[in-house]
């Protein structure tokens, strides 16, 4: 059973790194209903800038914040391409995307690694004098589920303010934003900051826990996004009380699983992705046939 | 009958999970995480395995392969690392420098060693030291400018293509900007980001006159290293490779790395470890000492070149 525990947990620490870049999908795409592909770029802008910073000896825990900054400023970029200068919504996410293709590379230099001598979020003196006595594994596992945790809460509790309900409304039904007299516009560059913002610390996250940043990290991530959000979404369709950050934590905890099924299962390497292809086929399946059942039981 | 379908789902999933650490306790598991397919990559593994069965063991009793590869996507070569430590694979074997930070990073807590192959610079990729070793494949760059200058006395510039963000291909540059003037030669490097602009930079150090390309293990250009072979072939110009699997492409010849023979080395010390001999921590990384002369006499027929009688003797013909 040891085997099991382990990769559990193996498996939860990526769903946990990984669920702020779905909670940034979430928003961008779920509640603001725009297909932000800036995701590809600034997930590795955070992990590009957190290795910079690590090797020149920033304190890891500071890495976070200013990541946040960094990752929003990327948000920024796409909001403003779209909003202010009229371009279309997955036009401004590709061309932020592209530039920050350049930008992590000319942040990083080339594919960085950081040395083990340098501590990250997982070996500094504050989170050994709490978590000491666990193992590192344990430790990761501790500290990005605490990282996934408190976003979530903050995200809960940001979207029942005023400003929240108004970035729902934008998805929801724009119009009504702007029969409220508010800048549909303005509410949307507010979403695409904090989405991206989150999406870099993700970054971030996965470069600590790494130690390493690579140009190439980012591609594919905007997928990665989106089908942790349906997935999350399909499943937890039957419960309304679920949140959908709660769904879109699930969701990608479910996506890093899959994966881990596929290479457990010991098949030919080369077929990874289309037994990974295969198994969300079944979860959405699944999903969607509950949902039937549902609405025939109405 | 969908809380059954369910059910059945969960359970393969959690017995797919289980079984492969049920093996374990009879045979030692070496678990291989590549970082994807490609023939070098390909013929280091090969050379791995071929390395344990020239020190006597035998697959099967001895130990078994686990062999995974990553399909060029780091996050999945961290998944498949975190699999072989969950399993408590007996040691990890990690192709391409991203594998082996992965490897490294998952094998760390649990103390299991790690043996690499195919990374440039093991002391770049913070892979000297701790319960990890393996083998470097450095190109022998002054080789192959000796091999050029033999084979083209009157050249001046060699054309190189590679990748920025692969610190293996940057590292090469300034290994040929340093030696290069020594053989009388210039270098023009053209850096791509990413491998669909291979071939555009083709076309622009085609333009700019250079007398052959030299060509590194830059994982991108390699990748499409037969479209640029066919523009370097219309234009005339002679494209030396970097290991032997490039020169059965095409390319015109090469002072390179056999990289069977540096599996096989890194199997040998593999095979060290797994005897109990000594650990990882103790075998200091190794760079291949032995480089080899590849030549493809179609290729070379192409351009109007001929190998020195000295090379000839020791060269290798690859072509068929």
């Amino acid at each position: 059973m040891n085997v099991l525990l382990d990769l559990t947990i193996g498996i939860l620490t990526q769903g946990f790194m990984y669920a702020l870049l779905s909670y940034g999908v979430y928003i961008t795409y779920k509640i603001l209903d725009f297909p932000d592909l800036t995701v590809d770029g600034s997930f590795p802008l955070g992990a590009a800038v957190t290795a910079v910073m690590l090797t020149r000896g920033v304190n890891p825990y500071l890495t976070l914040p200013l990541v946040f900054v960094v990752g929003a400023l990327a948000g920024l970029l796409t909001g403003w391409i779209h909003v202010k200068l009229g371009i279309r919504d997955l036009l401004a996410g590709i061309i932020t995307m592209t530039a920050l293709f350049s930008i992590n590379l000319q942040i990083a230099g080339s594919n960085l690694i950081v040395d083990r001598s340098v501590d990250t979020l997982f070996t500094a003196a504050p989170t050994m004098l709490l978590l000491g006595s666990f193992t590192l594994i344990q430790r990761k596992l501790m500290v990005t589920f605490l990282v996934a945790l408190v976003f979530k809460i903050l995200l809960d509790l940001y979207f029942k303010t005023k400003n929240g309900l108004l970035l729902r409304a934008v998805g929801d039904n724009s119009v009504l934003v702007t029969s409220l007299a508010k800048d549909k516009g303005r509410v949307k560059i507010i979403g695409l900051v904090i989405a991206n913002a989150l999406v870099a610390l993700s970054g971030a996250l996965v470069c600590h826990e790494q130690r390493a940043f690579s140009s190439t990290m980012g591609t594919g991530q905007v997928v990665f996004g989106l089908a942790t959000v349906i997935i999350g979404a399909t499943l937890f369709k039957k419960w309304g009380f679920i949140k959908g950050t709660t769904a879109a934590v699930a969701g990608s905890i479910i996506y890093k699983a899959c994966i881990q099924v596929a290479i457990s299962l010991g098949l030919p390497a080369n077929l990874l992705k289309l037994i990974t292809a295969v198994l969300f086929l079944v979860i959405l399946v699944y999903g969607n046939r509950r949902k039937e059942q549902v609405s025939g039981h109405a | 009958m969908k809380k059954i379908s369910l059910m059945i789902l969960v359970m393969i999933i959690f017995g797919s999970m289980g079984c492969a650490g049920a093996e374990e306790a009879r045979v030692p598991v070496i678990g291989i995480n590549q970082f994807g397919e490609h023939a070098s990559l390909d013929n280091c593994r090969e050379g791995v395995v071929q390395g344990l069965l020239d020190a006597g063991l035998t697959e099967g009793e001895d130990f078994t392969l686990d062999y995974q590869n990553a399909g060029f996507d780091t996050g999945i070569a961290t998944q498949i690392a975190q699999n072989f430590s969950a399993n408590q694979v007996a040691l990890m074997v990690a192709i391409a420098t991203p594998s082996a930070t992965a490897s490294y990073a998952a094998a760390e807590d649990k103390d299991i060693p790690v043996v690499f192959t195919a990374i440039t610079d093991p002391v770049e990729a913070k892979l000297d030291q701790g319960n990890v070793t393996g083998t470097s494949d450095k190109l022998p760059v002054e080789a192959q400018l000796d091999l050029i200058r033999q084979m083209q006395p009157e050249a001046d510039t060699i054309g190189i293509l590679y990748t920025t963000s692969e610190p293996n291909s940057v590292s090469a540059i300034a290994e040929y900007q340093l030696h290069a003037g020594a053989y009388g030669f210039s270098i023009e490097a053209i850096g791509v980001t990413q491998q669909s602009e291979v071939t555009l930079a083709a076309d622009s150090l085609i333009s700019k006159g250079v007398d052959c390309f030299s060509n590194l293990t830059d994982n991108n250009v390699v990748g499409v290293l037969s479209s640029v072979l066919e523009k370097t072939d219309a234009a005339g110009i002679p494209v030396y490779g970097s290991e032997v699997e490039q020169v059965k492409l095409g390319a015109v010849a090469a002072a390179g790395i056999d990289y069977f023979e540096l599996g096989r080395q890194t199997g040998s010390m593999v095979a060290r470890i797994l005897l109990g001999e000594a650990t990882a921590d103790e075998i200091p990384y190794e760079t291949i000492s032995e480089y080899g002369i590849y030549y493809h006499s179609d290729a070379l027929a192409r351009m109007g070149l001929v190998l020195p009688e000295e090379l000839l003797a020791k060269a290798i013909d690859v072509a068929e």
